[in-house]
């Protein structure tokens, strides 16, 4: 019965043309990006001091990978969370706002399982359009740069420095995107919790986005430096140690559990607002 | 099928419905009536479990609806005014899933019910190309899934055409006789309540002000109207005969206890006054709720 329930709410999801925004402008900004370093000497000279200042030619890692996971930074910050937090904000709000809602809560069904259902299809949206963005990424990377080593270069404040051959880079590409799964899951999760309120599906996404414009705000004072560990970007940011030369994994587990902390929470409280609250017309 | 007991719901400090008292018995047609914002369709809320009341009780088919929601709603269908779908899905799959949270329905039944409402052949169209009527008939349709033995409508005719609605009330009647439904009909159409259901209640302002049989309600009980040759001396002579108790605008006249109108014939032909007619005078269910509702929070019916 979960399963029947769970294909139904994958239906009304991706039946949806608005589910697709994601994916459509993934493809845009990619080729667009992608188009910007092929013919720009800036992004060249930029990378040829870094990997020349530590012994590494230039030509071998300027390849598919590399691109690919440049593409993904901007588009981790601004477009994943606008994405997942519009699904997310949808996935409650905009049924009670449509009315649908109403039609679904004269069935024998549990308002705790109903939400379970539709917050596990928004999890399965999340990593698609997570899984999405790095394949189509690598896709269209692969198209207009060779197949060579991965060269990685995050700076403050994790300050990764790795040149990895083509295979162990492929390799922590695909690692790292499982942790862009949850990352992404878990603004869906914020947005799905607003949702649950009695609000519109654009006050639940816009406060969702607010949130983590306010972490990342209170992140960039100097004088909480030392408060970082307690924002949410700051274990966000596991997958780039994925990364790492060794793998931090004591850090990687840790965000792990502050995530799935975080997301159990907000399910507990969105749940309990869309329990006590009257589903009116 | 229904039990309402002293339910009351207040949204912020608006009392919505107060002291509701109300009982649905099975195999019958029941309306609930009442203006804009009388409490109806959060009545209706209520006993489908999408408002928690402030006080009181609710058991639909037996059960508690706070505490066993879903034993309460297994064998219940309801359609809501202007009946909204997905309408970027095709009406079956619409049908699939909201079947989908009451029980797994087979493609067969769900074939079975847009036959009946008479869909066939469009059910694979999205339901954005559908007409009112068909929403309206595709609503039913998600109704009568789970093979309800109660049937909950909340303004069904709502925005349909005169033929929809003259449809929409032939079906009421046919769920009724051919699948034995109880069904609860909430409406502001007079005269379709009158016509299709047996036991009203009337709601003003969060407060039930009547319940009773249309008859009850349609019956000036007490009240006979007379045409006689001059009816001011008619009623004179009637009075003090005791026959009567009272009379007003000309033309009616309240019987004493255990005084029948073939009395009031023989008194009035002895006393040589020409009768013309004489008949117990009845009242539309308009005239009836009007009169309701001028009262405002009234106590007992008329009698």
């Amino acid at each position: 019965m979960f399963f029947h329930q769970l294909h139904n709410e994958l239906w009304k999801l991706f039946g949806k043309k608005r589910t697709y925004i994601g994916f459509g402008m993934f493809l845009l900004v990619q080729n667009a990006m992608l188009f910007g370093f092929h013919f720009s000497k800036g992004f060249r000279r930029l990378y040829e001091s870094a990997l020349a200042g530590n012994g590494y030619l230039v030509d071998d890692y300027i390849s598919a990978l590399t691109v690919a996971l440049i593409m993904l930074l901007p588009q981790i910050v601004l477009l994943i969370p606008l994405y997942t937090g519009l699904i997310g904000g949808d996935l409650v709000a905009k049924e009670a706002e449509d009315g649908t809602l109403r039609m679904i809560l004269c069935r024998p069904i549990s308002r705790w399982r109903l939400l379970f259902v539709k917050w596990v299809a928004g999890v399965i949206f999340s990593a698609s359009l997570v899984i999405a963005l790095g394949g189509m990424a690598l896709l269209f990377a692969k198209m207009w740069f060779p197949w060579q080593g991965l060269f990685v270069f995050f700076p403050e404040p994790e300050h990764i420095f790795a040149v990895l051959p083509a295979g162990e880079g492929l390799k922590l590409y695909a690692i790292s995107h499982v942790f862009l799964a949850i990352n992404a899951s878990t603004m869906m999760t914020i947005a799905f919790m607003f949702g649950c309120f009695n609000m519109k599906p654009a006050a639940a996404t816009i406060l969702a986005i607010s949130f983590l414009f306010l972490n990342l705000v209170l992140e960039s004072i100097p004088a909480l430096a030392d408060y970082r560990p307690y924002m949410l970007l700051y274990h966000f940011r596991s997958w780039m140690l994925v990364y790492g030369q060794p793998i931090d994994w004591a850090r990687i587990i840790t965000a792990l559990s502050v995530l799935g902390a975080f997301n159990v929470t907000c399910l507990v409280i969105g749940g309990t607002a869309f329990h006590v609250r009257d589903i009116k017309s | 099928m229904i039990q309402l007991r002293a339910v009351q719901k207040i949204f912020g400090r608006r009392p919505a419905v107060e002291d509701l008292t109300l009982s649905v018995p099975r195999g019958e047609i029941f309306g609930l009536l009442g203006h804009n914002g009388a409490g109806k369709s959060t009545a209706i809320g209520m006993m489908l479990g999408q408002v928690w009341p402030t006080r009181g009780e609710v058991r639909v088919c037996g059960f508690e609806i706070t505490t066993q929601r879903r034993r309460a709603l297994q064998k219940v269908g309801a359609i809501f005014e202007a009946p909204i779908f997905y309408d970027y899905l095709s009406a079956q799959r619409n049908l699939e899933i909201l079947s989908h949270y009451t029980a797994p329905t087979s493609k067969q039944r769900i074939a079975e019910v847009i036959d009946w409402v008479g869909l066939s052949g469009r059910e694979q169209e999205k339901v954005r190309t559908y007409s009112h009527g068909m929403r309206a008939r595709l609503a039913l349709a998600q109704a009568l899934l789970p093979q309800p033995e109660l049937l909950i409508l909340d303004e069904p005719s709502d925005g349909l055409d005169p033929e929809g609605i003259h449809e929409m009330r032939g079906t009421i009647l046919r769920l009724h006789r051919e699948l034995g439904l109880t069904i609860l009909l909430s409406s502001h159409l007079l005269n379709e309540v009158e016509q299709l259901c047996t036991r009203i209640a009337v709601m003003n302002q969060g407060r039930k002000v009547f319940e009773g049989t249309v008859s009850d309600a349609t019956r000036r009980r007490g009240w006979v109207r007379l045409r006689a040759g001059d009816f001011h001396q008619a009623a004179q002579l009637l009075k003090r005969a005791l026959l009567i108790t009272d009379d007003r605008d000309g033309k009616l006249i309240a019987l004493a206890d255990g005084v029948g109108t073939d009395r009031v014939t023989r008194h009035l032909v002895e006393q040589g006054m020409a009768v013309f007619e004489i008949a117990v005078e009845e009242e539309t269910l308009e005239g009836f709720y009007l009169s309701l509702m001028k009262r405002g929070k009234a106590g007992p019916p008329p009698g």
